[in-house]
């Protein structure tokens, strides 16, 4: 459907201020946004080729105008409308007016929990997601590094205790700065923000609280939010949102989930010394995860405190005359918890936008259906992120929402490439993956080998924790070729973002094992994997062999 | 040549030639290539024996210890102080995240060294033990070459062991040399900087390489005083130079006084400490200052020159691309042919040095895109061309594209100190010709980009892949715009 019903997309041309406006200083940004500054920082080369790009583009844009007859011209308000300024959102609107497109994106007002009412520029990335996330994983990881650094000779005279309010203060503050440096960005790249709820009125029209915008295409992406399945007492439980900014700390607290949401926020409150039960329904944590890496995750998380109850599913939860919640499950309850908190999955937010009523269609779970190149079963309209439930990750936005903005304004058909996309769960200790799991590998090529390597890092030998690292390598034992990677333990999202390209590129295994090691490192252990753990074939037994040296081997 | 060898090396030949030896092979010296080399050649089928000298934390003439420069005296304890000093920033950085700590936070010298000693005699171990594991026959003593296939071993008792063998490898590794200044034997080297009974309040370190800025960095952030005294403008000679400032702005960032274009001239023993005096007449007091002014090969007591093994002037084994010595026999890898002196190179020497003598497959090291890393704080880590190589290099016009940012971290502990990257591309081909990170986790995040380098990565293979969020290590695949271009025009070309 994509290639036959594509059409070239008609623009109208630019303003002259929109294209000053694309050309500011850059401002000082923290290092997730700055890509961004990049983008803005004044250089003559790139005037030029903009320049010259936006008189080709003009040019293209007239005859694309007059060979399609069929349509009488229309004048809109907008080349693009874009409804939700999030990851996905900003970057479509912000390239699209970078290839000269008008562009304007509508946002809710900015509150750190999001509802019908509320958002904030910047979406669930900046303001509920990967950022007070990771902001909070680098406080509650402290904990840690103060028993760590005891075996390093460190000593306290009183133990290190957590001050609450400071942080939730600090990290608010970050996230205000967040937002507007959003706001300044959008501005910068001239294009125009409208605070207030959306609603699509036709294929070309958008109403935001009661003022109507007409645009040539219209672009959704309003993410997702939290969802808590309908249960007695599920108006007690928290959602994600509220778990990254509660008052006062959690003394006791249930999570409910086994995804990457439930176990990062297990281990931050972990961290942030709080009692931690998780409660998760299958026997292991994150389904979908190779299950080497679900089965290593949960014993390491387990040896920091946290207690996993597996196989249970929460039927109700119950407040006590005192206050305190009570978990009751299919096999029992727990009591004495300060907070429960869901992590049972996210919905698209795309109730109340008008989207029946123009024939937008959606899936069972209210996912805009869309086709390769993002767009919807109406030609003008279009969606990414969250919206679509493709691969809900705020680089796979990005790529969505930049893929469009050059299938739109840079007469560049893009479809996002969703092979090999490497992602991570910021678990203490933390998983990074690029590819295909293993049970995936088996299924789809058959005859892998499987190189696995599970070892005490240098740091846990002086510290005396009981750290330790997995890490894996699936090779396809046809064409060598890397088809999976894997790895748990410190620094895993940061070592994986390498081999993700060396995965994407197609490398194989002797790639890998020509490469040199840094030394010493634990990545280097990915280059060293001489002997593979296990062969898998479709015809015979597969051979297993324990590597027993695996790690011990390392040095020599 | 190669064919040769591969002749020589057969074991499945049952020549009259084989039955005259003691040993198919005997290596001299037990470090990362010695072993390495061991250990394979063993499992092709060798009989291999290996000596290496007694323990000791401080290497000399007499003492060495098996597991070498690396395990002993080099990367693994240098990476456990570097751990250890880390914490003293990180402590810092805890406070702003709502941890109340005391103000003063108290550190243990004594239990750090100590831990650290017990871990390098457990490493220590697990190489005796693989090595007796793959069958080698370990002897402890000084060995010495006889003659193109004979070796003396001196035992600690004095005894002479002689031994046949059909190869010798030379894997002696390499020293840590001191400057001929007066009041020198007041100075220390690295040998001893790992294994100090007191931690200095006062340090001083001669040199710009990596170890100097190594200590520099450990020493400060377990809260001495630091000056750091070097020969050029900025510390790190042959790094690219971007990074090389980089490195030095981080350094005084974190407290080191550093002293560019400053020699020491003078040590002398006072009632308060060391007096140093420099070239630029300063003078200052330090409780202990380190030589970090380059390593030497261990090659003197080798008798080499007797056996007609050739050496250069700095004494390093010369050797052909194969790791052989002028003497068809007599081989050599790691730092004691000072090629590129890192534990993973000779691994690789090591280990072509066994396919190649005893697995029947000439193989020769390949020095490209090796990555490398400085463990200062933060870490330096790069893997291919500087820019300065890239120029001096490439055909035509590269792309220069940088990176500086404020690692999120920082955001909340308001830590002054970015983060820089940066890809060198050749402009006509797309090629990644080289990368490097300086920022925490750089070492742990350069092992994949290598992998990428060393296949001839495109910078469009790095676009097209997608980042990790948040993650320091995504801006290596989100650099859209090109930071410079370099033109070829006007740069001297050669025809080599």
């Amino acid at each position: 459907m994509a290639t036959t019903s594509f059409t070239a997309p008609k623009l109208s041309s630019p303003t002259l201020q929109s294209l000053y406006r694309n050309f500011h200083v850059s401002v000082p940004l923290p290092k997730s946004l700055s890509s961004f500054s990049r983008r803005f920082s004044p250089s003559f080369p790139r005037f030029h080729h903009q320049h010259h790009r936006l008189q080709r583009r003009r040019l293209f844009s007239v005859r694309a105008e007059s060979e399609n007859g069929s349509e009488p011209p229309r004048h809109y308000d907008f080349d693009l409308f874009t409804i939700g300024a999030g990851s996905g959102g900003v970057r479509a609107s912000r390239f699209a007016a970078n290839f000269g497109a008008s562009v304007a994106v509508c946002e809710l007002p900015f509150s750190t929990i999001s509802s019908e009412t509320t958002g904030g520029v910047g979406g669930t990335c900046v303001l509920r997601g990967c950022v007070p996330k990771k902001l909070m994983v680098y406080a509650s990881k402290y904990s840690h590094e103060f028993d760590e650094s005891h075996g390093f000779g460190w000593k306290y005279e009183t133990e290190p205790k957590h001050d609450w309010s400071t942080l939730i203060a600090n990290k608010n503050a970050e996230l205000q700065r967040l937002t507007g440096i959003y706001k300044n960005i959008l501005n910068n790249a001239g294009v125009e923000l409208i605070e207030g709820r959306g609603k699509i009125v036709d294929p070309h029209t958008v109403d935001v609280d009661g003022k109507l915008y007409t645009a040539r295409h219209i672009l959704i992406s309003v993410g997702g939010r939290p969802f808590i399945p309908e249960i007695p007492g599920s108006e007690y439980a928290i959602d994600s949102d509220a778990a990254l900014d509660l008052p006062s700390k959690p003394e006791k607290v249930a999570i409910v989930g086994g995804g990457y949401i439930a176990l990062e926020f297990a281990g931050i409150f972990n961290g942030l010394t709080s009692e931690v039960h998780v409660f998760i329904r299958q026997k292991k944590v994150l389904r979908g995860f190779d299950e080497e890496i679900r089965d290593f995750v949960g014993e390491q998380m387990a040896l920091r405190g946290i207690e996993f109850h597996t196989e249970e599913t929460p039927q109700a939860i119950v407040k006590a005359a005192d206050g305190s919640l009570s978990l009751k499950t299919n096999r029992g309850t727990v009591d004495g918890f300060s907070h429960v908190m869901f992590a049972t999955g996210r919905r698209p937010n795309t109730k109340n936008l008008g989207l029946e009523s123009v024939g937008v269609k959606m899936n069972k779970n209210g996912a805009i259906e869309v086709d390769e190149y993002s767009r919807t079963s109406v030609p003008s309209i279009w969606a990414v992120g969250d919206v679509t439930d493709r691969i809900n990750l705020t680089p796979v936005a990005l790529m969505e929402g930049g893929a469009l903005a050059k299938t739109l304004f840079q007469n560049e058909p893009t479809k996002p490439d969703y092979r090999a996309v490497p992602s991570a769960v910021f678990s203490q200790p933390p998983i990074g993956q690029v590819g295909l799991t293993e049970e995936q590998a088996i299924k789809e090529y058959g005859d892998i080998d499987v190189y696995t390597a599970n070892f005490r890092p240098l740091k846990a030998t002086l510290s005396g924790l009981p750290d330790r690292v997995f890490m894996k390598l699936i090779v396809c034992a046809k064409t060598n070729k890397v088809l999976g990677l894997h790895m748990c333990g410190e620094d895993s999202a940061e070592i994986v973002q390498g081999f993700a390209v060396a995965v994407k590129a197609g490398l194989t295994k002797a790639d890998f094992d020509a490469t040199v090691g840094v030394h010493p490192t634990s990545a280097e252990e990915f280059v060293t994997m001489r002997t593979p753990t296990r062969k898998i074939r479709q015809s015979l037994e597969s051979e297993g062999k324990t590597d027993v040296e695996a790690k011990s081997a390392a040095g020599v | 040549m190669a064919r040769k060898m591969l002749v020589d090396g057969e074991l499945s030949q049952t020549n009259e030639e084989e039955a005259h030896y003691d040993f198919d092979l005997f290596v001299i010296g037990a470090g990362s290539g010695g072993v390495r080399a061991a250990r394979f050649s063993a499992q092709y089928g060798a009989k291999v024996g290996i000596c290496e000298l007694p323990f000791h934390p401080i290497s000399s003439d007499v003492i060495g210890g098996v597991g070498g420069t690396c395990v002993i005296r080099g990367c693994v304890p240098k990476k456990i102080l570097v751990y250890g000093a880390a914490f003293g920033g990180e402590l810092e950085d805890a406070r702003s995240y709502g941890w109340e700590l005391n103000e003063k936070i108290d550190f243990d010298w004594k239990k750090l060294l100590h831990k650290k000693t017990d871990e390098i005699l457990r490493l220590n171990g697990i190489y005796k033990r693989l090595l007796s594991n793959a069958g080698v026959k370990l002897f402890e003593g000084e060995g010495k070459i006889v003659g193109p296939n004979e070796v003396v071993v001196t035992q600690l008792d004095g005894t002479k062991l002689s031994y046949s063998a059909k190869h010798i490898l030379i894997a002696t590794g390499s020293r840590a040399q001191r400057p001929l200044i007066p009041g020198q034997e007041l100075g220390i080297t690295s040998d001893e900087a790992l294994s100090l009974e007191d931690l200095p309040k006062r340090a001083v370190v001669l040199g710009g390489g990596y170890i100097a800025v190594e200590f520099a960095s450990i020493w400060k952030g377990l809260g001495a005083t630091v000056d750091l005294f070097f020969r050029k403008e900025l510390p790190l000679r042959g790094f690219d130079d971007e990074m090389r400032a980089v490195v030095a702005r981080n350094l005084e960032g974190r407290g080191i006084n550093l002293h560019p274009r400053t020699n020491l001239t003078e040590l002398i023993k006072t009632d308060e400490g060391i007096k140093v005096i420099t070239d630029h007449g300063e003078e200052l007091i330090a409780d202990v200052v380190l030589f970090a002014t380059g390593r030497i090969p261990n090659s003197k007591r080798l008798n080499l020159e007797a056996a007609g093994v050739e050496v250069d002037s700095t004494g390093a084994v010369k050797v052909d691309e194969y790791s052989r010595t002028n003497i068809p026999s007599i081989w050599a890898v790691g730092d004691v042919t000072n090629r590129m002196n890192l534990t993973p190179v000779a691994l690789m020497e090591g280990t072509c040095f066994a396919k190649t003598v005893f697995g029947g497959e000439p193989s020769k090291p390949d020095y490209n895109n090796i990555p490398c890393a400085v463990f200062s704080i933060p870490p330096l880590s790069v893997v291919g061309l500087s820019e300065e190589q890239a120029i001096e290099q490439a055909n035509g016009d590269v792309l220069v594209f940088t990176s500086s940012f404020n690692p999120m971290r920082n955001t909340i502990s308001g830590r002054q100190e970015k983060t820089v990257m940066k890809l060198v591309v050749d402009a006509e081909t797309d090629k990644v010709l080289g990368a490097s990170m300086c920022g925490p986790d750089a070492p742990e995040i350069m092992q994949g980009i290598a992998v990428a380098l060393k296949c001839g990565a495109t910078k469009a293979q790095f676009d097209s892949t997608v980042g990790i969020h948040p993650s320091a290590a995504e801006e290596f695949v989100t650099m859209r715009s090109v930071t410079r271009r370099v033109t070829a025009s006007g740069k001297p070309k050669t025809n080599l």
